[in-house]
């Protein structure tokens, strides 16, 4: 007998879920003889009908396929620290890898896994998600062959700072008026202080007879992007006024390293007053690659904390294949 | 049994999830016993439904090969009718972890209704 058409789809589509297992055709003879079988015991027939009722009995090809796959696990839960701590460690290298690559205007390679082109400022902002991903897709990688193995390999557990527990724990502190007040004052004389000199780096605190550390030029620049950063701080902390979510500490961020990129991506050359005979621009943006690193750490903070709550609200929904037949 | 432990586990409580946990090592032990004599899925689906107890087909065959694996039961195809059949049989040792699991499974029983009893006189 020609098998059915749709026994034929139905076999195929768990196929393909139940990937390459050597197990695989051993399964699906097994389905399809069970189809066939009960086709034949319940219905008068065996046709396209009587299949078609008896293949969405048995459920969809991937709930089918998944309880096949119950045992098999990509990544061990064991190893799921061991995910994220590794990629925490590899990607705070590559970090520093970009933004020496990006500081020195070269190219760098650590072979055989990452390159870093010799990239601009701007450049650089795009680089850092897509170097993250990589990252955890290397570690993932590794880790999937780790537990295909089989084998009670014990990883190392390298101690960490940055523990992703605690960014997942992180508490979100209602703001406080008087903070708000002083970071205003601050900021209301920064301002004054910038109209009055043209500039917010000195190179002596002497109010009557300010010396400004840079060229005019750099001090435009560094000035305008310092109160720029500052300005998103107290505008973001003021919205938390209003609202607590993460999004605002993630917008935030990203408007700061937007600043940032801007900056460093302004050519000031000879920025120092009393060195203008030297081109210590390499100085100045190394100063703000810092900055850049810690408000990036910030950055990815609020990226996990919003994937994590994202994820928790998905894997709390009801579960679906419960069927109330008993 | 007490109106507190109807109200937790009565039909109208979506036990879902809970289900899936308790009834996975229930089917294991249940399978072992169908299987005194040889039998094929469809057989065993057949039985259980006429002792009004739906065996899921998508979820007896995965734990088929999964006993299998673990050397409780034997399996092997039947072509001397039209239709191919997958005669499953348990093995010696399959017997012995049936003997254990039922022993078991009759000692938390044991423990549960004793636990039940000294609820309902609190």
């Amino acid at each position: 007998m020609q098998m059915s058409k749709r026994l034929e789809t139905y076999l195929e589509e768990i196929s393909r879920y139940l990937g390459t297992g050597q197990e695989k055709q051993e399964i699906l003879t097994e389905i399809k003889s069970h189809i066939l079988e009960k086709a034949g015991q319940e219905y008068a027939e065996v046709t396209e009908e009587s299949i078609e009722h008896v293949v969405e009995a048995y459920g969809s090809p991937r709930q089918v396929a998944e309880k096949y796959l119950e045992d098999s696990q990509i990544i061990a839960p064991a190893l799921k620290g061991h995910l994220l701590r590794y990629t925490t460690i590899l990607f705070a290298f590559h970090l520093g890898l970009i933004a020496l690559s990006s500081i020195l205007k070269t190219s760098m390679a650590v072979l055989p896994f990452l390159y870093i082109p010799e990239i601009d400022s701007f450049q650089t902002l795009f680089t850092i998600p897509m170097a993250f991903f990589f990252d955890l897709g290397l570690v993932g990688f590794i880790l999937y062959f780790v537990t295909q193995s089989r084998k009670d390999i014990r990883l190392p557990w390298p101690k960490l700072t940055l523990d992703w527990q605690k960014i997942r724990e992180r508490k979100r502190s209602k703001p406080k008026l008087f903070l708000l007040f002083l970071m205003l004052l601050g900021y209301g004389f920064l301002i004054w202080l910038y109209w009055r000199s043209g500039t917010l780096f000195f190179k002596t605190i002497d109010f009557q007879n300010p010396r400004s550390l840079l060229t005019p030029d750099a001090s435009t620049w560094y000035s305008l992007g310092l109160l720029g950063l500052l300005g998103i701080g107290i505008a973001a902390y003021t919205i938390k006024f209003f609202s607590l979510s993460e999004w605002v500490d993630l917008l935030r961020s990203a408007c700061q390293l937007a600043i940032l990129g801007i900056v460093i991506n302004r050519p000031i050359p000879n920025p120092f007053l009393d060195f203008t005979y030297l081109d210590l621009q390499i100085v100045a943006n190394a100063v703000i690659a810092v900055v850049a690193v810690f408000i990036s750490v910030d950055f990815l903070k609020s990226l996990v904390i919003l994937g994590t709550k994202a994820l928790k609200e998905k894997s709390s929904t009801p579960y679906e294949g419960f069927k109330k037949e008993r | 049994m007490n109106d507190k432990t109807e109200e937790v586990i009565g039909m109208e409580t979506d036990i879902g999830p809970f289900e899936t946990e308790m009834n996975r090592g229930f089917l294991q032990v249940l399978v072992l016993v169908l299987l005194e004599k040889d039998m094929y899925g469809y057989a065993m689906v057949k039985v259980m439904e006429g002792k009004k107890y739906a065996l899921e087909e998508n979820t007896l065959y995965p734990l088929l090969r999964r006993l299998e694996k673990k050397g409780l039961i034997e399996s092997k195809w039947d072509i001397t009718e039209d239709r191919p059949r997958k005669f499953y049989t348990i093995t010696k040792n399959g017997r012995k972890v049936r003997a254990g699991l039922l022993k078991m499974w009759q000692q938390q029983n044991a423990i549960m209704n004793r636990l039940l009893k000294e609820n309902a006189n609190v």
